[in-house]
């Protein structure tokens, strides 16, 4: 990486802090504060998340669970920046994003969040090095050094020989493993994974919680939104939701 | 928390917590990689639609080439006009029954009504006006000429007096010779004859040896004494298929039945007049519609003048106020099939918006902003049309020139007509670019990620 540069604090846990912003104070990443999410539906108005507090530090490996329609989804939204609170704050690295226009929450989907999602949402018409080269092109990183990058994502996800095909000439698990350098090629504060197993096989989807917990044991801030039990049980905390509200919230290794 | 394998300080692998403080982190406001990635997904998306790209653009292909085909077509006219006019100036000028052009039936009517013009109102042009250097009377008439058994339909017959008539037709001989004045004044059978005359009747054969042959013409046979340089065509009409006779040997041949003509229903008498310059134009005209006024016994200040004065100016006033006209109506032609050719462009791009739904969703997750879908559907938009107005600038010169080679003038390709065809359709491409891309733009990144 060529970031030598830029001045980084390391900390004593080895992950390395963004120094002096707010949420400096016990390396908090995410903090959720009583946050509500209100869909108007023409005469009444559901409540998809009522009164939801939490905080995520820096480096931690969660998973949120909850049945559908518990508001799982609402909340994986929210945190990934595609969407804003009816009510309370979230505040993203130091960022109040409950606050932001589109275009400010875009450069935070750019920088701050890596999304894995379950049908990979891949660009079908570009190659495997383009995809993971698109939140670079949208972050204003100039050609060259793009590439390199995309490249050496590529390669992390042991993808260094599939970088010109494209998302149909590749097997499902290595399509989530392009989706994963996409999420991971910019650096972001959070990977986030909506249901990241569910379109693989048992085998592959074991593969890919490996690649996740080697991400994690580098330093990686990991969210994973499941409804699979054993799949939620490779994090190291869990918060289930039910309602729109936190059910439990446990540290489970 | 668990324990962590801790990292090395000094390890760059991937993965690492080794990135930038975001607000260090570049977001610039322009970026040349987004561009760059917008004309790269527009270009792919045409390629892959080639069929409703081509029908898409079909509006816009007709509307520049109209546009490109009118203006280059009538820059190449005016440029004929500007050097077949101005070489002479506008020195000559005629009186006749009715003018060269006529636009309305009531005024066919009403001119047909007048008397005749005469010799004797050429005369007494001739011998009253003192501000007119040339004059001459011309009768015109249409012809088939014959020799042996070749003959040249549709000629033009001049039969003028004096000789001079020959210098203000501002015509020479390139061959033999005119007819001097007394032959001329003692209506000898003689012609003077235009290049395309003779290539039509002396065909493979050098045009010297038809000096002294005999052609016949209205049942008359003439003796070929000299043969015109050539002046070439305007606006497609040839002015070589044409021979002269003098107006003593017309007159004598077929008597001066003017109204009706002797070789066809079509002779008139003109009466020509030159002054030695542009200037004194004006007063020789002034002189002759008093002298001719007063002959015609036209007394009253409002009355009509019963004949017609008119000079080249009266062309090519005539000439600026068609092409003017065509180019409104181009203009029209254009702004309809542009519009028409815009709306289709937009429903295109709201089609492809629609489909690419779930790309636009993927697109904003990574980071892409509102401009930046913005932008990328606009360039697809303004990519379709400008290939659009290069197609039609293409097609549009390529007509120009069909029509240049039909009717016979040179064709001036202008780079500008070229850029304002491009241009033209850039612009349809950003208008009706901008509510499909708009609504891009907006599209909420939750849904569109659901899309398909």
């Amino acid at each position: 990486m060529t970031e030598a540069t830029v001045a980084t604090s390391q900390t004593s846990s080895g992950v390395i802090a963004k120094p002096g912003l707010p949420s400096q104070d016990g390396k908090v990443l995410i903090s959720m504060r009583n946050l509500w999410k209100t869909y108007d539906m023409g005469a009444e108005k559901v409540h998809a998340l009522h009164g939801v507090s939490f905080e995520v530090k820096r480096g931690e490996y969660l998973a949120i669970t909850g049945p559908s329609g518990s508001g799982k989804s609402t909340l994986m939204n929210l945190i990934g920046c595609l969407d804003t609170p009816s009510q309370g704050e979230y505040w993203l690295n130091g960022k109040n994003v409950s606050e932001m226009d589109d275009d400010e929450l875009a450069r935070i989907r750019n920088q701050e969040v890596g999304f894995v999602f379950q049908t990979f949402n891949l660009l079908a018409r570009a190659t495997a090095l383009h995809n993971v080269e698109l939140p670079l092109i949208y972050g204003g990183i100039p050609g060259a050094k793009r590439h390199e990058m995309a490249k050496q994502a590529l390669s992390a996800v042991d993808l260094t020989d599939r970088m010109t095909h494209r998302p149909n000439e590749l097997s499902g698990g290595q399509r989530q493993r392009v989706a994963i350098a996409r999420a991971l090629v910019n650096h972001p504060s959070i990977l986030l994974a909506d249901e990241p197993t569910g379109a693989l096989d048992t085998a592959t989807s074991y593969d890919i919680m490996n690649l996740f917990e080697k991400l994690y044991e580098d330093g990686n801030t990991i969210i994973l939104v499941t409804h699979e039990h054993d799949i939620a049980a490779r994090a190291r905390r869990i918060i289930s939701i039910r309602d729109g509200l936190i059910e439990k919230d446990e540290t489970v290794r | 928390m668990s324990p962590r394998s801790d990292a090395n300080p000094e390890a760059t692998g991937f993965g690492r917590r080794t990135s930038l403080p975001g607000r260090i982190r570049s977001f610039p406001a322009l970026r040349v990689a987004a561009l760059w990635e917008s004309f790269l997904v527009a270009a792919a998306s045409l390629r892959q639609n080639k069929l409703r790209t081509g029908l898409t653009l079909v509006g816009i292909i007709v509307g520049v080439t109209a546009v490109i085909s009118v203006v280059t077509i009538i820059k190449g006219l005016d440029q004929t006009v500007a050097q077949t006019f101005s070489s002479q100036g506008s020195t000559v000028f005629t009186i006749s029954k009715r003018p060269r052009v006529i636009t309305s039936r009531e005024d066919f009517i009403k001119f047909n009504k007048r008397k005749d013009i005469t010799e004797e109102d050429a005369e007494a042009i001739f011998r009253l006006c003192t501000n007119c250097w040339r004059t001459g009377v011309v009768a015109n008439d249409g012809v088939t000429v014959k020799h042996g058994n070749q003959k040249a339909d549709n000629v033009q017959v001049r039969a003028v007096a004096p000789t001079a008539m020959f210098d203000i037709d501002a015509v020479t001989v390139d061959i033999g010779r005119f007819w001097s004045e007394s032959e001329g004044s003692s209506a000898h059978d003689v012609t003077v004859v235009g290049p395309d005359v003779i290539a039509n009747l002396f065909p493979n054969q050098s045009p010297d040896r038809a000096l002294g042959q005999e052609i016949w013409a209205g049942g008359r046979p003439y003796q070929i004494i000299g043969v015109l340089t050539a002046l070439g065509k305007i606006f497609g009409v040839s002015r070589d298929n044409r021979i002269y006779i003098p107006f003593a040997t017309y007159k004598k041949n077929f008597g001066l039945n003017i109204s009706r003509g002797a070789f066809s229903a079509s002779g008139v008498l003109v009466v020509f007049i030159q002054t030695p310059t542009a200037e004194q134009l004006e007063g020789a005209e002034d002189q002759v519609r008093a002298i001719m006024r007063n002959r015609r016994g036209k007394t009253g200040r409002d009355e009509d003048d019963g004949f017609a004065v008119e000079s080249e100016d009266v062309f090519l006033n005539l000439y600026s106020s068609a092409t003017a006209n065509i180019y409104l109506v181009t203009i029209g032609v254009a702004a309809i099939s542009l519009v028409v050719g815009g709306i289709v462009v937009m429903n295109i791009m709201l089609v492809s918006v629609t489909e690419r739904t779930k790309e636009i969703g993927i697109r904003k997750a990574v980071g892409a902003r509102q401009k930046d879908i913005r932008t990328q559907f606009l360039i697809e938009a303004v990519m379709v049309t400008a290939i659009g107005g290069v197609v039609g600038v293409l097609t549009g010169f390529g007509v120009a020139w069909l029509i240049a080679l039909l009717i016979g003038f040179p064709l001036l390709f202008s780079i500008w007509s070229a850029v304002l065809g491009v241009s033209m359709s850039s612009i349809v491409g950003v208008i009706s670019g901008l509510w499909p891309a708009w609504r891009a733009a907006r599209l909420d990144p939750i849904e569109a990620l659901r899309a398909e």
